[in-house]
């Protein structure tokens, strides 16, 4: 009897490595400070922001989709064929009609301007009174304070416990939350492979700068100050960002760029095209031609990774980014 | 007349050493030596051998950007004077006549909606705005009534402001994100920041220009501070001086709305405190005002790049920072003798 009931327990708790356990609803999440209640896991949901959009792709929830908006890149190749099924609501932010008339059980956002106190869309109190549950991802209100400056203002540097919090409560809404430990399980891998990439070589004199875009060529570029997720890349891999401020991404000249002269230059690939700095080959030309950004150590040297702008955002391609900037750094050799 | 050469001359060294010193000084630091032999090795071939990287900041980051605000600010400063002149109204300034406003509907057009395609930069875009709504206004301003009524002018200059700025704004809301609302913004207050020679090449010109034919015509400037009715009793023709002298406001500020934004206060501010330090004749006025604007905007530069280490305000809110308290020192220093 004995031996058959510890048979037994073992059992039970092997299921429960295997299986996370199924959500019990109705649920209540605390996400930045507004508890959202799910009765059951929602049939329909729409995301405001192409960060949320890969993530549920990526928990295979992408038939539970009912619209997306502001779009930033082509999606991720491998929902290239599921993303065409979902209709796209705005290429920018959607209006709040064009969100509620799709009936979204859950609307789950990127950022807190597009839904906080002055939000671009609507209130999150607007949503809730219509009984739609909002999910703002926890990386854009952790630690950070939206209510001041352009891109809201970092309290405290980002933390990628953030990503990993959004994917298992995600998960936990829709009642996958098995999918969800293997997905953090792959992103925290991804993580690891590219510190240990790095392991045993010195990167203590390597500096990098990231580039994002610029209003106009020869103007002061929007580079990545010291709190954000590109500086959180940085500092995962042992490398020293130039540029000091604290805002998200500030305006700093040239002139401070080239004496800083970092070993690295990142610049941003991106389908934007407000600005002409937006078009990669067009930041290159510009590092080159420029009569004292070509005397530039990491430009004589070709030291320039090309990186996607969402690998700069907090969201699952941050880690592909991470592999790609230790694979540059590891092999002296910008790789794209 | 006889103090003319002195004056002349102690101008051109203010100007030389405030261009020095806005060459010198900047956001990161370069000493006055290595300074001097960048300049020593363009201007006479001198040969010193100089790091690269500090040569091509001093000669083509700093120096263009040091030469256009002065000219910027000469410009603007000369346009106070024309504007402050022929309408007889102290708070006629260069952007009276709906150019900032025009200029910042014309970059937004082309910065957001891509209009012009590649053949237009927000530069040429911010122009064509500036004429464009400089033409507005004009043509509202006779269909108002007859051009000596300097209210209907104004009139018409805020008019025109007002369509253009809810027009800037109407096109940022319907197709901005917040992030390039924030780009167009930054430029729009003024940036010098991507000045680089071709810059030099337009703005020094233009505001040369805009100085001499204003000098030519300092008598008429001078008739029509007693108002027009008197410009036409001392035999000026009255309608033509006026609206020669508003284009040439107009083109001035338009060029340089279009190269640096829209930079306030120095048109406003520099002739109304040389007028109360040199009184009102526009033959010593003028040149006083164009070399106080440079100055000013060299100055204001200056410390936009050097204010906060590392990062640099948009010199329009340099200029309003200390344009405001000075001016306001000026005015009260002035109570009862003017």
């Amino acid at each position: 009897m004995l031996p058959r009931f510890a048979t037994l327990l073992a059992g039970l708790s092997l299921t429960g490595v295997a299986h996370a356990a199924a959500t019990h609803y109705p649920l209540t999440v605390d996400n930045c400070g507004m508890p959202q209640t799910f009765a059951h896991a929602p049939a329909r949901a729409v995301t405001i922001g192409q960060a949320g959009t890969e993530m549920l792709y990526a928990l295979g929830l992408g038939e539970k989709l009912a619209g997306t908006s502001l779009w930033f890149n082509h999606v991720l190749p491998e929902y290239k064929a599921l993303n065409d099924q979902v209709p796209r609501l705005a290429d920018n932010d959607p209006s709040f009609e064009a969100v509620v008339g799709k009936r979204p059980e859950l609307v789950a956002v990127q950022f807190e301007w597009m839904v906080g106190a002055q939000g671009v869309v609507a209130t999150r109190e607007q949503f809730n009174e219509l009984k739609i549950p909002t999910y703002l991802l926890p990386s854009d209100c952790e630690g950070k304070d939206n209510l001041v400056g352009a891109d809201g203002t970092r309290l405290q540097a980002f933390q990628v416990d953030s990503i990993y919090k959004s994917v298992s409560q995600l998960a936990e809404i829709f009642d996958v939350q098995d999918r969800g430990e293997a997905l953090n399980a792959d992103l925290k891998a991804r993580l690891d492979s590219a510190r240990q990439q790095l392991a045993g070589k010195d990167l203590s004199n390597t500096s990098a700068l990231f580039w994002f875009s610029s209003a106009d060529l020869d103007i002061d570029p929007y580079v990545a100050g010291r709190q954000g997720v590109a500086d959180f890349m940085l500092r995962t891999l042992g490398v020293r960002n130039v540029v000091e401020s604290t805002e998200e991404w500030p305006t700093v000249g040239w002139e401070t760029i080239a004496k800083a002269n970092p070993t690295w230059l990142i610049i941003a690939r991106m389908d934007r095209r407000r600005f002409p700095a937006d078009d990669y080959q067009k930041k290159l030309e510009f590092l080159h031609s420029d009569p004292v950004t070509q005397h530039m150590d990491a430009v004589k040297h070709n030291r320039i990774i090309i990186l996607d702008a969402d690998a700069m955002q907090a969201g699952i391609r941050l880690f592909r980014g991470l592999q790609t900037l230790s694979a540059a750094f590891a092999s002296g050799k910008a790789a794209q | 007349m006889k103090r003319l050469l002195p004056c002349t001359a102690l101008a051109l060294a203010a100007l030389l050493a405030a261009l020095f010193a806005g060459t010198a000084i900047g956001e990161t630091s370069v000493s006055p030596s290595v300074v001097y032999q960048v300049l020593a090795n363009h201007l006479w071939q001198a040969g010193y051998p100089v790091d690269p990287i500090d040569a091509g900041i001093i000669w083509n980051y700093r120096l263009p950007r040091t030469l256009v605000a002065a000219a910027c600010g000469a410009g603007l400063a000369t346009c106070g004077v024309i504007l402050q002149a022929l309408l007889r109204n102290p708070l006629a300034e260069p952007y009276l006549l709906g150019l900032s406003a025009g200029a910042s509907t014309g970059a937004v057009l082309v910065g957001l909606l891509g209009l012009g395609g590649a053949a237009l930069s927000m530069s040429g875009g911010a122009f064509v705005g500036a004429v464009a709504a400089f033409a507005l206004v004009l043509m509202l301003a006779r269909a108002a009534g007859p051009s000596s009524n300097n209210a209907q002018v104004i009139l018409a200059g805020i008019a025109g402001s007002q369509l253009f700025n809810a027009l800037t704004a109407f096109l940022i809301t319907k197709s901005a994100t917040a992030e390039q609302a924030r780009g167009i913004l930054f430029w729009l207050l003024g940036n010098l920041s991507g000045v680089r020679w071709p810059s030099v090449g337009l703005a020094v010109p233009v505001a040369l220009f805009g100085l001499v034919v204003c000098l030519w015509h300092r008598r008429t400037l001078d008739a029509f501070t007693f108002g027009a009715d008197s410009a036409a009793s001392l035999g000026i023709a009255v309608r033509r001086s006026q609206l020669l002298l508003i284009s040439c406001a107009a083109l001035v500020t338009a060029v340089m709305v279009s190269i640096v934004g829209a930079i306030g206060f120095v048109g406003l501010v520099i002739p109304h405190a040389l007028r109360l330090l040199l009184g009102p004749g526009h033959s010593r006025l003028l040149p006083a005002s164009a070399l106080g604007g440079a100055l000013f905007l060299i100055a204001a530069d200056m410390l936009s790049r050097t204010l906060i280490p590392g990062q640099v305000i948009p010199v329009g809110v340099v200029t309003a920072l200390i344009g405001a308290p000075v001016f306001a020192l000026i005015l009260v220093s002035r109570r009862g003798r003017a």
